[in-house]
């Protein structure tokens, strides 16, 4: 054999295991085999640099490089002819040339047929190498899914190259396991499908704390208050050092601004005049109406979004204080008379006042207990914004009131069936089977006490 | 564009979507509220819809309290409460005019509403009633949780945080740093700081700390813009979504594109296709292996470019290469 090679000398590709005799072919190889791109044949230098021109010219992600091994295939690696290749996988090579047959290892995917007629027979027959090949077979396989061009298991003959190129350096077979299974392994993470991402560790998620219960009312004062909370004794925050080194804070609201005062009415001028955008420039444009309003503002007044005019009164909704409900009933009438609305605020607002003595009248006539009411989809339940129930009435209970006030329905018991988005949805509790358990809650009759838990 | 890393959901809303947010521990469920006045829950591993309840009038946003309980709001001023076990809806309670915007606050176990009202409310979801009713300085169009504090953005760029732990009064008090109006915040999941867009195709990143050196790493940059016949196009920047452990995140313009960037490098790692009309909504999954991204035409011009005028949720399987920092 007077072609025997020299040690070490002949360049090989990293992603095919194929041995050239220079490397500059190994580098046009590289070019024309892996680092071509699919769409547009461009041939980028890398496979970093075809991911990246993947991603930049074409919108697309890819995530393994084409025509390699499947162990092999890791896009990340930057490897440009012989530089590049991780010291483990040129030590291995090297061994395998040395240890193993001379000629088995070169068995690329691109070779010629005549280089790898032989080794089939010779690595079967020999000693250790079998139980060494399948117990390589699970990291082969990971890192073969969905491998482009790559048949599902190729265990037989024709399509067996990606696996003799490990089985090639079996030489000692111990050796041959203890460094191939773990790398393989790791080279096929990155190619497993995205949805099988690895579990996140859960150290970078928040933990729920609770600082307090919430029900502990967040709103009653600073009981908490702690140093981290730059607030004066009379609860007005110093923003002048809280916001001091924040740049463009405007000096014309100091510190008295957290007050509703001044909230309301900024509140109020931006109701009386809007202001416009100057959405159009030298040489851009804006795409957005001139309006300063959000987007949602104004689209909200398109016709087709208007409540229906056909609904007489607003019943209304309780809230959890009567000083928040004072504080808003304020709010409103004073956002009331300074809204270009104001006509129909008024009117509404009137009706509230007869809602609520009408409403006053109906509790005293009829002593209802609580009662819990299932609100259908589909039921048009109007809602209006003062608080006017007394607070210790549950918000479920009021449901039913309102409708009281209508005079229509208060003789109906609270509806029983189930709602329409139930139709065509699963049986309670069959979802998911983590919902199943604790939360199965029967369709079965509303009653008040039973409402609770689905509140937890 | 149908590919292996992305398809479109099936049974989409009729109308255009507001908000788009997948479940607390799991990828198969994601809530789509709409301007057709529905709230409905798909299920992605299936491709199918799984449930829809209605409100009045349309709703703005929606928000998951946990795997089975669902929070939305919008026009109606109302906010309700549907347990997707049971199928049940409840009504929790008003805003005096629309609510914006919906979040769930691990910290305390409580949801924020934030309306055009000018008020944030704080809800028991255990009770159920309103525990606390903030003004703010104007509408609301903003809101974000970011671990015990939330930031608010309201019309005339102001940006209010307020400390969870001490709601006597608010935290801090800023002018936005961008000049136009606020589209969209998003508190990063490393609870630093906030990421605030807007209208004028510009995203900010801001730092809670107020100390010299923190401030010092804020910036802003430009993005959703289309140069056409000279003529720069500049879009509003309408969603923004973190992905949970790597802190890049994505925002979506009203230009058809999604960005994802590495807000502490300052670089853009990714571009995906334009869609067909702009992007309305974002949400990473918890695990930040999907992103679902609601496509609507918002209203931005009069006439709806190019008369396609549909509604549209692309799920995207997204992989490291996207969302890792380089």
């Amino acid at each position: 054999m007077g072609r025997k090679k020299k040690k070490q000398s002949r360049p090989w590709c990293w992603y095919c295991n194929r041995e050239f005799d220079d490397e500059k072919i190994l580098i046009q190889h590289q070019k024309a085999k892996h680092f071509k791109c699919h769409i547009c044949h461009k041939k980028l230098y890398t496979g970093p640099g075809l991911s990246i021109h993947c991603m930049q010219v074409h919108k697309e992600a890819i995530d393994k490089v084409p025509n390699s091994l499947p162990n092999r295939s890791n896009i990340e690696i930057e490897i440009y002819g012989m530089e590049g290749i991780p010291p483990n996988d040129a030590k291995e090579h090297e061994r395998q040339r040395n240890g193993g047959r001379p000629g088995s290892p070169s068995s690329g995917e691109d070779e010629p047929a005549p280089k790898k007629a032989k080794p089939e027979g010779l690595l079967g027959s020999a000693p250790g190498a079998m139980p060494t090949g399948s117990n390589m077979m699970p990291g082969v396989m990971s890192g073969m899914q969905g491998h482009p061009g790559m048949p599902p298991m190729g265990q037989y003959p024709p399509p067996m190259h990606p696996m003799m190129g490990h089985m090639g350096h079996v030489g000692p077979p111990f050796m041959g396991h203890g460094n191939l299974h773990p790398r393989s392994m790791m080279q096929g993470m990155p190619g497993m499908p995205p949805g099988m991402q690895p579990p996140v560790s859960g150290a970078s998620m928040p933990p729920a704390r609770p600082l307090f219960p919430s029900a502990a009312a967040v709103s009653t004062a600073a009981t908490s208050t702690s140093a981290s909370t730059p607030l004066g004794a009379d609860f007005k925050p110093i923003t002048s050092i809280a916001g001091g080194s924040i740049g463009p804070i405007k000096p014309t609201f100091p510190a008295y601004s957290g007050s509703e005062n001044s909230a309301v009415t900024s509140t109020n001028s931006s109701e009386q005049k809007v202001n416009l955008i100057a959405t159009t420039g030298a040489a851009s444009k804006i795409i957005h109406p001139s309006e300063d309003l959000s987007l949602e503002e104004i689209r909200a007044r398109l016709p087709k979004y208007q409540r229906r005019q056909s609904e007489e009164s607003r019943p209304s909704q309780p809230d959890a204080t009567q000083q928040a409900a004072a504080l808003q009933q304020q709010h409103q009438q004073q956002q009331a008379a300074a809204a270009t609305a104001a006509a129909a605020f008024q009117d509404q607002h009137q009706r509230q006042q007869a809602a609520l003595s009408a409403l006053q009248q109906q509790q005293q006539r009829f002593q209802r207990p609580p009662q819990a009411v299932m609100v259908p989809a589909s039921a048009a339940m109007p809602v209006s914004s003062v608080a006017l129930m007394a607070p210790l009435m549950r918000p479920t209970m009021t449901l039913a009131a309102p409708a009281l006030i209508h005079g229509g329905n208060m003789m109906r018991p609270p509806p029983m069936g189930l709602p329409p988005g139930m139709i065509g949805a699963l049986p309670p509790g069959a979802m998911h089977p983590a919902f199943a358990a604790p939360m199965g809650f029967p369709g079965a009759p509303m009653l008040a006490p039973m409402m609770h838990p689905r509140f937890r | 564009m149908e590919s292996r890393t992305e398809f479109k959901i099936k049974t989409p809303p009729s109308d255009a979507i507001s908000a788009v947010e997948f479940g607390p521990n799991s990828t198969q469920f994601l809530l789509v509220s709409s301007w057709d006045s529905t709230v409905r829950l798909y299920d992605i591993h299936a491709n199918s819809m799984r449930l829809k309840y209605n409100h009045e009038l349309p709703v703005l946003d929606v928000a998951f309290q946990d795997a089975v309980h669902a929070y939305s709001g919008g026009l109606d001023n109302t906010l309700k409460m549907y347990d997707i076990n049971s199928n049940t809806e409840s009504i929790m309670g008003t805003h005096e005019k629309p609510i914006r915007k919906i979040e769930y606050c691990g910290a305390v176990h409580a949801i924020l509403t934030g309306g055009w009202d000018a008020a944030v409310k704080l809800w028991d979801p255990r009770s159920p009633t309103c525990v606390g009713t903030y003004l703010q300085p104007d509408v609301v169009l903003a809101l974000s949780v970011c671990g015990d504090k939330f930031v608010v953005g309201t019309a005339k760029r102001k940006v209010c945080i307020w400390d969870l732990r001490n709601m006597a009064g608010m935290f801090q008090r800023r002018e936005s740093s961008l000049k136009y109006q606020t589209r969209c915040i998003k508190g990063f999941p490393n609870e630093q700081g906030y990421v605030l867009s807007s209208i004028e195709g510009r995203v900010a990143v801001e730092y809670l700390d107020t100390t010299q050196e923190a401030q010092k790493k804020k910036y802003a940059f430009k993005c959703h813009r289309i140069k056409e016949n000279n003529v720069e196009n500049i879009y509003p920047v309408n969603a923004i979504s973190f992905h949970s452990t790597y802190n890049t995140f994505a925002t979506g313009g009203s230009d058809g594109y999604v960005n994802i960037w590495d807000g502490f490098n300052k670089k853009r790692l990714c571009q995906f296709h334009r869609y067909n009309a702009g992007v309305a909504a974002l949400s990473f999954s918890h695990d930040g292996s999907v992103l679902a991204i609601g496509v609507s035409y918002l209203n931005e011009v009069e006439i709806p470019p190019g008369g396609s005028n549909e509604e549209s949720i692309y799920i995207r399987y997204v992989n490291d290469q996207e969302t890792k920092p380089k």
